[in-house]
This record gives C-alpha cells, structure tokens and sequence, in this order.
C-alpha cells in the first residue's frame, strides 16, 4: 500500500514538472522580427507600426532559382495608440505573436521624435524579449519606407541597415546608438541624447538607405541635426573615432592631402576657474596616413609634414568646434560635459550649475590640443609628376 | 537531547555560510534604489557591521557546544520565557524562508517562464527544498563546496566577460547620495545576507569541533562578502545611471555580454545560478525551521512534520506578498524592522545573561 | 483542487503508517496538527478564497502602529 502511494507521488511530482511547457513555442509558430519602424499615423494620437518580420521559406532563395518577386522578408504594419497595443494587432494580420528577441534595429520617424521619443520607448526598454543592445535610428520621411528600401547586397533590409550603423567607423561620420546608451543619456539631466539619422535615397530605379549625422534631442524631442563634420567633431571628443578621412589643405594650397585616420584618443578634463569659468581642456591624439593628394607637391618631407600635422589639427579642432557651436545655439549638451563636471565637482555642480546647466554650457570655453602624428605614405614616396627630382 | 544526529566539520561550515550569504546575490538590488551608484560602499560598511554580529551567534554557540538555540534559550531564560523568544526564532524561520521562496518564484515568474502560475514554482522549490533537508545536514554541508566553487567561478567570468564593456567613471561622483539613504542601505544588506545567517544557530550545534568555528565563520561571511560586492561593482560600473530603473539590473547587465555574437543572452547563466544558491540558502533556513519546531515541541526527529511544514510554507509564501513590487517596497522597509531585535540584539543579550549567570553550569566544574 | 486533495492523502498514507507503528504519540500529534493545518490552508488557497498575510499585519504594526520608516528614495 505503501509502496503504491510513493509510486502515485512520484508520478503525479513528474507530471508537475511539465507545468514549465506552457511557455514553448515551436518555430513554425515564431513569426521573427528583426526590424521595427515608427510613423505617426493619420490619427494625431496613434503610431503606425512596422515590424519586419523574415519569411523563412524565402530566405536565401531569392536571386537563385526562386520568385524574383518574392522577398525574404515581410513588412508588417498596423496603427495603434501605443507601441504594445500596435504590436498586439498584428496578430490581426499574423496570427502568431510577434518573437523580437532578434530585433536589430529600431527607427523612428522624424515626426514622431519630434513630438517626443518617451512614449514610444518604454516598451522596448520594458518587453523581456528586447534586447538592449539594437540600434537606434531616426529616418528622415517615413520610417516604413526605410524598411522597405531593398538593399542591393544584403537579403534583409534591417539587417543592412544594422551592418551600416556597425560600421560607423570606417568615416566616424555617426555613431552607434543602441537603446542601453539612448537611456542613458535620456536619464542623466544634464546630456543630451543622440540618435543616428538615416534616409532613402532613390537613385533611378534603386532605393537605398543612407546613414549619416546625428539627430538630437532635447530630453526626447528632436531639437537639432549634426552634419558629417559635426558629428565628427563630436566623436573626437568622446573617443569614438576609429578610422575616417581628413582633407587636409597642403602648405602651398595647390590642393588637398588626404588623410586616413589610424587611431584616435580623445581625453576630457574639465576644469572650473576661481572665478566661476568652465574651461574643457581637450587632449586628441591622433594618428593618420597620407592616402591621396591631389597636387604634385612633394610632401613627404619632415618639415612638410610638420606644417600638414598643423593642418591636420586645426581641421579637427575645426570639427569639434563646430560640433559645439551648434549644439550651443541650442544648448544641448551632446558631449557629456555636464556629467563631467558633475563627477569632478560634485558641490559645485549640485549648488550653482546644475539648474542652468542650458545656458551655462553655452559659456564653455576650451582649451584643445591636437597632437597629430603622419606615420607613413603608403607606396608612394613622390607624387607622379614630371617635376621629379625637384 | 538534539534532534540532528550528523556531524559537520569546520571547513564544511566555511562553505555553509560562503554559499547561504552568496544564495542573496540578487537581493543587492533591493539596495540600488536607495544608493545608486555607491551601492559598493552599503556592501562594505555591511560586512564591516556584520562582522561582530555574528561574532556574537558563534560566540553564543561557543560557549554552549552541541546545543541549538532553542535549547540555549531554554537554559539562559528558564523554561516559559526561553520558549517565547524561541518563538521568535521559529515565527523568523518561516517568515524567511517564504520571501526566499517567494524571491524564486517571482524571478522564474517574471524573467523566464511568464505563462506559468507562480503557485507551481513555489510548490515545485519548496518540495525540492523539503527533499534536501530530509536527506540532513551532512549531505548539504558536502554539497556546499561545489555549490560555492561553482558560483564563485561563473561570477568572476561574467565579471571578466563585462571588462571591456565597463565605464569605471560611473562610481564618481563619491558621496552624492545623502547619508540617510547609505544607512538605509547598510541596514538592507546586513539584515538580508548576513544575519539571516542567525539560521546557522541551528546548525552550530552539530559541529565536531566547536572551539575553531568563529575564524571559519568570519572567513565565510567575508568570501561571501566578496561575491556581493563583486555583484554591486559590476553592475554600477556596466549599467551606469540607468541602474535604477530596472527590476533586475543583474540581469540587465548579463544581457548585455555581447562577445562574438555568440555569446549572449547569458541571462540564462544567472538565473541557474541564482537558482542554485537560493535552493541551498532555502535548505538550510527550512532545515534550521524542522530542526527548532522539532526542538521546542520535544521530538525526537524533525523528519514527521517537515512535508506539513513545508506545505505550510508554500501556502504562506504564496500569499504573502501581493507582486514584486509589494516584495521590494516592504523588504525595504517593514521587512527589515521586524527582524531587528532579533538579529541585533537577541543573541548578544542571550550571551550577555549566559556570562553573567555563569552559565552553562558544567563548563563552571570544569574551572575549578 | 482534486489535485490538492489528492497530495494530502498520498503523504498521509506515505507518512502516518509508520508513526502509528513505532508509538511515537508526540510526533504523531504533532505531525496531524500541522497536517490538518496545512490542508485547510490549501483547501483555502485552491477554493480561491484569500487568506491574510501576515506581513500585512506586521507592516501595519511597524510602519503605521511604531512610525519605523526610512524616508522614500529619490
């Protein structure tokens, strides 16, 4: 009798355990979502959702053998009043809840940053299939649009789009934003947030996608936009920059050296004055090689290279400067400055700057040193000119 | 006449405490709210307080080798007065063991199976808990040492796999949190890792050697220490000021392990891990819950009533709390008074009688 | 429910036998005392029917009762 209740136990302890299979989902129930976009909808209140969700039966088939017209992926898009009631109804459409553990990219229109991210964020920060790792975008026109654009080497477009914002550092012309850093900077009162902008460009019959300069916020509204140059001047600061092209001017102004960027170190060390001024002392290190000139000057001589070293300078202190200057007209404070200070001075911070840290950061003044250093010329010695042995 | 018959030695008891303050890894959390980026600092100032309280239950045990605490409460408080602070002692157990119970089920609940009613983790934890201590003290304290080899190896990788992602400026600015917060937190975390080893009351009284323990148990709490701190400095360093607004930021930051797009979601790890640890910080409460209801109703085993108890507990950590957000507000806050007399002050005052009265009687023959 | 009922008889049976042989009154008593505790608790908890939590009491009694609060983080 015994012996029977333990058996009975021990089988009804083993049926328990199969409790944990409510969770399952079987592949062919996953619909896979690997991009979404965000557009303001007719309605003033509601959003239009996209989701790109990959169509696993086409995947890889197109271009060989399979229906030309059949893409690998599938854009769907319903509306709604907020981002979970949005993506609910497309089980309308779908008949399978949406699997966004692989979501690689997230875009947003410009109208709706513009009216303000907060609302639209919380899901993707909140949801524990999101990860924190996918990247931020905004798209100039519809962000629908952007998702459709099909790439000409890639099979999905969110995932060409997720390699482009990868691979920012070939020019450090943007940056890769992903959700963790967006809140990050969304949190601290004093940064600003920043997010890549990214826009179709049709070129005859192709579309493709183009990913260049910032957007920026002012606590999750687009204010501002940062072009190629400024953005740059932005990544000097925080040592982001990892590779890019400098032009720089050559001493007799014939033309213009051109110049890859090797490394790059940028360090920030802010300093408050007895009188009350903010001066940032900026210290960039950088290393470059000479890949292009377009004179036939011979360059490759030191004391030339010490006058385009200078030059080289006084274009990447140009950039930043830029960088700043536009952020100053609308008091944003894109490089972090503030915490900065706040982490240096912390009295001083919380008693006189913290309030007015807009108009403060206006007033900064800087102190930037360039050490810039031409290690090689690549395979050329001298340019190919008949003035050789000049 | 004690209800456990096995004999631990010192060294299992090292790797006791190591593992039962470890089994608190992610209660750190609780304590992020209030100190932010200096939660390191509430770690350090808690080990630092902890250290004499729990001098004092090893010392209490000291002085009475091969007794537990309902015993000793007996001797130095008389018969009616000692069973009442024993109740104390019990009324704790249980409250304990069904917030860690409940932290369990809400951590598989929120994170990994959303779908699944919490009842079924609670029961499915508290069975296997029951099953352990059923098994006795020798075969938890054996298991002990691979428990905290193993913890301790997956918490220095996931520390080492977050290297590259750390920003070690997050822990600037010092000092910017108010001092009432810090001693808040501090209060947090002694009263939840550390003097929750009160449950080792219990357990003392089946050590081999007696006279050795308070090294290995200081060393113990330390080691353990050192894995709570390692929990609060990676997390600051990696999340930064985003810290505060997750459930888990432990999690958060294991998620973030991106290596080779190969390894991540490593997630998984800490939730197995954590599972791990919790079961064995579980056994032992649940194991120190038997052995006193056994002790103060006179039985002679704690086997009988540990499947009822147990039953008792599920129901109880079932209801205790209304969400996760209840568990985190009131732990904050009532759950850490409640306990206070006890932990702080009822062992020390227990050795404070014990001394004066002389007590106990046999080590006095012994002197003269 | 059946499922609750089911548990308690099986534990009983497992449980009770050897207790009643060896003549062990005190674990016997106490062993049926938390028994029918526990069951009616979970008789409870599977009817749906709330029970009260102690920890409401207790909060009650040291956050309203004795004012013991730390003050709200920011």
């Amino acid at each position: 009798m015994k012996n029977t209740a333990v058996k009975i136990a021990t089988i009804l302890l083993m049926i328990t355990l199969l409790f944990g299979c409510l969770d399952g989902r079987e592949l062919s129930e996953l619909e896979i979502v690997i991009g979404i976009g965000i557009d303001s909808a007719d309605d003033p209140d509601s959003i239009k959702l996209t989701a790109q969700v990959v169509n696993v039966s086409q995947l890889g088939l197109s271009g060989s053998g399979g229906d030309p017209d059949s893409k690998p992926y599938w854009n769907a898009a319903t509306t709604g009043t907020t981002i979970f009631e949005a993506i609910r109804q497309i089980t309308h459409k779908t008949g399978n809840r949406l699997f966004v553990p692989h979501c690689e990219v997230v875009i947003y229109s410009k109208d709706v940053a513009k009216q303000g991210l907060y609302k639209h964020l919380d899901f993707f920060l909140r949801a524990i299939e999101m990860r924190l790792t996918s990247f931020i975008l905004i798209a100039e026109g519809k962000a629908g649009e952007v998702l459709d654009a099909k790439p000409q080497t890639e099979e999905l477009p969110a995932v060409n789009i997720y390699n482009l914002v990868k691979s920012y550092g070939f020019t450090s012309h943007l940056y890769d934003v992903t959700l963790k850093e967006f809140s990050s900077r969304l949190i601290s009162e004093a940064t600003a947030p920043v997010a890549p902008l990214i826009k179709v460009v049709q070129e005859g019959e192709n579309k493709d996608v183009q990913v260049m300069g910032l957007a920026v916020f002012k606590e999750d509204k687009m204010i501002d936009e940062l072009n190629m140059d400024e953005t740059r001047g932005l990544l000097w600061v925080i040592n982001e920059v990892k590779s890019g092209v400098l032009i720089v001017p050559t001493p007799e102004e014939s033309g213009v050296a051109v110049f890859e960027i090797e490394t790059a170190k940028g360090k920030v060390k802010p300093e408050i004055t007895d009188d009350g001024k903010i001066i940032m002392h900026i210290d960039i290190k950088l290393q470059a090689n000479l890949s292009e000139q377009t004179t036939a000057e011979k360059l490759a001589r030191p004391e030339i290279f010490e006058k385009l070293q200078d030059n080289m300078s006084e274009v990447v202190v140009q950039e930043i400067m830029s960088a700043y200057e536009k952020s100053a007209k609308t008091g944003s404070d894109i490089f972090g400055f503030g915490d900065m200070i706040h982490k240096k001075y912390n009295k001083k911070w919380h008693e006189q700057l913290e309030e007015d840290w807009e108009e403060i950061y206006k007033t900064i003044e800087f102190d930037i040193k360039v050490d810039s250093k031409i290690t090689k010329t690549n395979l050329l010695k001298n340019p190919v000119t008949q003035k050789l042995g000049g | 006449m004690n209800v456990e018959r096995g004999k631990i030695n010192v060294t299992q008891l090292f790797f006791c405490v190591t593992g039962f303050v470890e089994g608190s890894v992610l209660l750190v959390n609780f304590a992020v709210d209030m100190t932010k980026s200096q939660t390191w600092m509430a770690v350090l100032a808690s080990i630092a307080v902890a250290i004499p309280v729990i001098y004092s239950y090893v010392a209490l045990a000291t002085r009475f080798p091969g007794l537990n605490v309902i015993q000793i409460n007996d001797i130095v408080y008389g018969p009616i007065l000692g069973k009442l602070i024993s109740l104390y002692y019990i009324f704790f157990f249980a409250l304990t063991f069904s917030f860690n119970n409940r932290d369990i089920g809400e951590l598989y609940k929120t994170f990994i199976m959303p779908d699944a009613p919490m009842i079924f983790f609670l029961a499915a934890f508290a069975v296997t808990c029951a099953y352990a201590v059923h098994k006795g003290l020798e075969p938890l304290a054996r298991v002990s040492h691979i428990i905290v080899a193993i913890s301790f190896t997956v918490m220095l990788l996931i520390f080492l796999l977050l290297i590259d992602i750390m920003d070690f400026s997050n822990f600037l600015p010092l000092f910017d949190v108010p001092l009432i917060s810090l001693i808040h937190s501090v209060h947090v975390i002694t009263a939840i890792p550390f003097c929750e080893s009160i449950a080792f009351l219990m357990i003392f009284g089946s050590l081999d050697k007696t006279e050795k323990a308070a090294k290995y148990v200081i060393w113990g709490l330390i080691s353990g220490g050192f894995i709570l701190l390692n929990v609060a400095v990676r997390n600051t360093a990696v999340l930064g000021n985003t810290e505060t607004i997750w459930t888990s930021p432990s999690f958060e930051s294991t998620r973030l392990i991106d290596i080779g797009t190969v390894l991540t979601r490593m997630d998984l790890l800490i939730g197995v891990i954590q599972t791990i640890l919790i079961f064995f910080k579980a056994s032992l409460l649940l194991y120190a819950l038997a052995t006193s209801v056994a002790q103060i109703l006179g039985l002679k085993s704690y086997l009988p009533i540990l499947l009822p108890l147990t039953a008792i507990e599920v129901i109880l950590s079932a209801t205790v709390y209304q969400s996760p957000v209840d568990h985190a507000m009131t732990t904050q806050n009532a759950g850490i008074f409640y306990s206070t007399p006890l932990l702080y002050f009822t062992p020390a005052i227990t050795l404070l009688i014990a001394v004066i009265r002389k007590l106990p009687k046999s080590k006095r023959r012994k002197r003269s | 429910m059946i499922y609750v009922l089911t548990i308690y008889t099986l534990v009983a049976i497992i449980n009770l036998p050897p207790l009643i042989k060896n003549g062990q009154k005190r674990e016997l008593f106490a062993f049926i005392a938390f028994f029918i505790v526990a069951f009616v608790l979970s008789l409870l908890y599977a009817m749906d029917i709330e029970i009260p939590s102690p920890m409401e009491g207790l909060k009650y009694l040291i956050e309203d009762f004795m004012g013991l609060k730390y003050p709200e983080p920011k």
